[in-house]
C-alpha cells in the first residue's frame, strides 16, 4: 500500500476534487443561518476537523495495538504520521472553532468543557512526540510510543464522559439538542455529510503520502549509517 | 498464582525498604507539598467561604505535584544500576514489577495526604477529617500512581527523563483531575451524594483501566 502506484495518484486527484466540491457546496448550496449568518458556514469544515481529528487518533491507536502485535516498523510509521495529521486538524478544528465562537459567543476562548477536553487531547498527542524525541533507537521509540498512544487513546472516552456531566453551552449536532443548538435544515445535513466525506478521502491521501515519507526519511537516515560505518572501517583498516 | 503473589510481596518489600532506608523520596516530596500549601496562601487570599470549596483542588494539586517528584525518581535506582535486566531475569510475570512499582508509589502518596490532609488543616483552621475526602483523595491517588508508574518506567529510559513525565503524564489525568475536584467540592459542601457519586465512579473506573493496561503493556516497556 506504501509503495508508489497509479491508483494513489488517482486518489490524491480524486480528493482534491471532492474538497473544492466541498467548498463549492457550503458556499453555494448550503443556506444562510438565519441567527448566525455567514460566519455559521465555518461549522463544515469544523466538524470535518473535529472528526478528522478523532479519526487520525483512532487509526494511531490501532496501528499501536497491531505494532506492539507484529513490531513492523511501517505500523509505527502509520501511527505517527496519522497523530501528526490528526494533530493538524485539531488545530483546524480549534482555530475555525474561535472564527465562528468570536460573533457567536462573543469571545474567541471559553473554558467550556468541549473545548477544554479538545485542547487535551491535543496535548496529549503533543507529549506523544516529546517522547519520541527522547528516544533514539527506532524500535524502542516505536514501542514507547504505541504503548503511550494505547494509554492515551484510553483515557480519552473519559475525558470525554467527563466532559458531557459538566454544563456545555457548545452546540449538539449529533444526540440530544439542548437549547441554543441550531435548526439544520436537509440542504444543511447533505453539505455536512459530503464535506465529511470529502475531507476523509483526504485524510487517507495524506496519511499515505506521509507514511510513505517517514519510511523514506528512515531509509535515508540508515543508508547514510551505513556509509558513515563503512568509511570508519576503511579508516580503521587503513 | 501463589508463586505470583509472593513474588510481587517480595518486591513491595524491596521497594518500600529501599526508600526507608534512603528516605529521599518521602522528604523531597513532603518539603514540596508544604511549600506548595505556603505558596497556595500568597498566590490567592483564600478567604473562609471560598475555601470550603477550594480545598480539595488545592490538595489535589499539592499533591499530584510532589507526587511527580517521587515518580520521577521511582525507577531511578533500577536504570542507574543497571538492575532492570536482572529483575526481568530473576521474575517470572513482569506484571508484578509493575504492580509492586504501583504499589509502593502509592503507598508513598498515602502517606503524603496523611501527612498533608493534618497539616492543611491546621494552618486553615478547616476540619479535613472526612470520610468522604479521603475516600477521593485515595482513589485519585491510585489512579495518578497508576497513570505515573507505567509513564515513568518509560520516560527514565529516556535522554530528557524527568523533564518529560509531566508533560506526558498531566494531560492523561484529565478525568482524574476533574473527578477529583467535583467528588471532594461536592463533599466538603455536603451535597447530596447523588450528585458527585458519578465522579466516584470514574475514578474508580479510570483506576481499573490504567491498571489492566499497565499490566498488559508493561511487557513492552522494559524487554529489549
Amino acid at each position: 500500500m506504501l509503495s508508489w502506484n497509479k491508483n494513489f495518484t488517482f486518489l490524491a486527484i480524486f480528493s482534491g476534487v471532492l474538497v473544492a466540491l466541498a467548498f463549492a457546496l457550503v458556499l453555494f448550496y448550503a443556506p444562510v443561518e438565519q441567527n448566525m449568518g455567514l460566519v455559521q458556514k465555518v461549522f463544515y469544515f469544523h466538524v470535518s476537523a473535529a472528526w478528522l481529528g478523532m479519526l487520525g487518533f483512532l487509526v494511531a491507536a490501532v496501528c499501536a495495538v497491531l505494532y506492539l502485535r507484529n513490531a513492523n516498523l511501517a505500523l509505527d510509521a502509520v501511527a505517527a504520521s496519522s497523530v501528526e495529521i490528526g494533530l493538524l486538524f485539531t488545530a483546524i478544528a480549534n482555530f475555525t472553532g474561535m472564527i465562528w465562537a468570536r460573533p457567536v459567543w462573543n469571545t474567541w476562548w471559553t473554558w467550556d468543557p468541549r473545548l477544554t477536553t479538545m485542547t487535551i487531547m491535543a496535548f496529549t498527542y503533543i507529549a506523544y512526540f516529546l517522547l519520541r524525541r527522547g528516544i533514539d533507537d527506532p524500535a524502542k521509540k516505536a514501542r514507547f510510543g504505541a504503548v503511550y498512544l494505547i494509554v492515551g487513546f484510553a483515557t480519552v472516552p473519559l475525558t470525554f464522559f467527563s466532559a458531557r456531566l459538566l454544563r456545555t453551552i457548545h452546540p449538539t449536532i449529533f444526540g440530544t439538542a439542548g437549547s441554543g443548538d441550531m435548526a439544520m435544515t436537509p440542504t444543511m445535513y447533505q453539505t455536512m455529510g459530503f464535506s465529511i466525506f470529502a475531507f476523509s478521502v483526504l485524510f487517507a491521501v495524506l496519511l499515505i503520502s506521509r507514511s510513505r515519507l517517514r519510511l523514506s526519511e528512515r531509509w535515508l537516515e540508515e543508508q547514510e549509517a551505513l556509509e558513515q560505518e563503512e568509511e570508519f572501517g576503511e579508516v580503521s583498516n587503513g | 498464582m501463589k508463586n505470583w503473589l509472593s513474588t510481587l510481596k517480595t518486591l513491595t518489600w524491596k521497594d518500600l525498604l529501599q526508600e526507608w532506608r534512603s528516605k529521599d523520596m518521602l522528604t523531597a516530596m513532603l518539603a514540596f507539598a508544604i511549600l506548595s500549601i505556603f505558596i497556595f496562601n500568597y498566590a490567592m487570599e483564600l478567604d473562609p467561604r471560598q475555601r470550603a470549596e477550594l480545598a480539595p483542588g488545592i490538595l489535589w494539586v499539592v499533591i499530584t505535584f510532589s507526587g511527580t517528584l517521587g515518580l520521577n525518581r521511582s525507577f531511578v535506582a533500577e536504570q542507574e544500576q543497571g538492575s532492570f535486566d536482572a529483575l526481568v531475569m530473576a521474575v517470572p510475570g513482569l506484571g508484578s514489577i509493575w504492580l509492586a512499582k504501583q504499589i509502593s508509589n502509592f503507598m508513598m502518596m498515602l502517606v503524603l495526604i496523611v501527612i498533608v490532609l493534618p497539616i492543611y488543616s491546621l494552618l486553615y483552621n478547616q476540619n479535613l477529617f472526612i470520610p468522604g475526602l479521603w475516600l477521593t483523595l485515595i482513589l485519585g491517588a491510585w489512579s495518578f500512581s497508576a497513570a505515573g508508574t507505567l509513564l515513568a518506567s518509560m520516560t527514565v529510559q529516556t535522554r530528557m527523563r524527568d523533564l518529560l513525565l509531566p508533560v506526558l503524564l498531566f494531560p492523561l489525568l484529565m478525568p482524574v483531575n476533574m473527578a477529583v475536584v467535583k467528588a471532594g467540592s461536592g463533599i466538603m459542601t455536603s451535597a447530596p451524594v447523588a450528585s458527585y457519586q458519578v465522579w466516584l465512579a470514574v475514578l474508580l473506573v479510570y483506576g481499573i483501566i490504567m491498571t489492566t493496561i499497565s499490566l498488559l503493556v508493561f511487557d513492552y516497556v522494559i524487554l529489549e
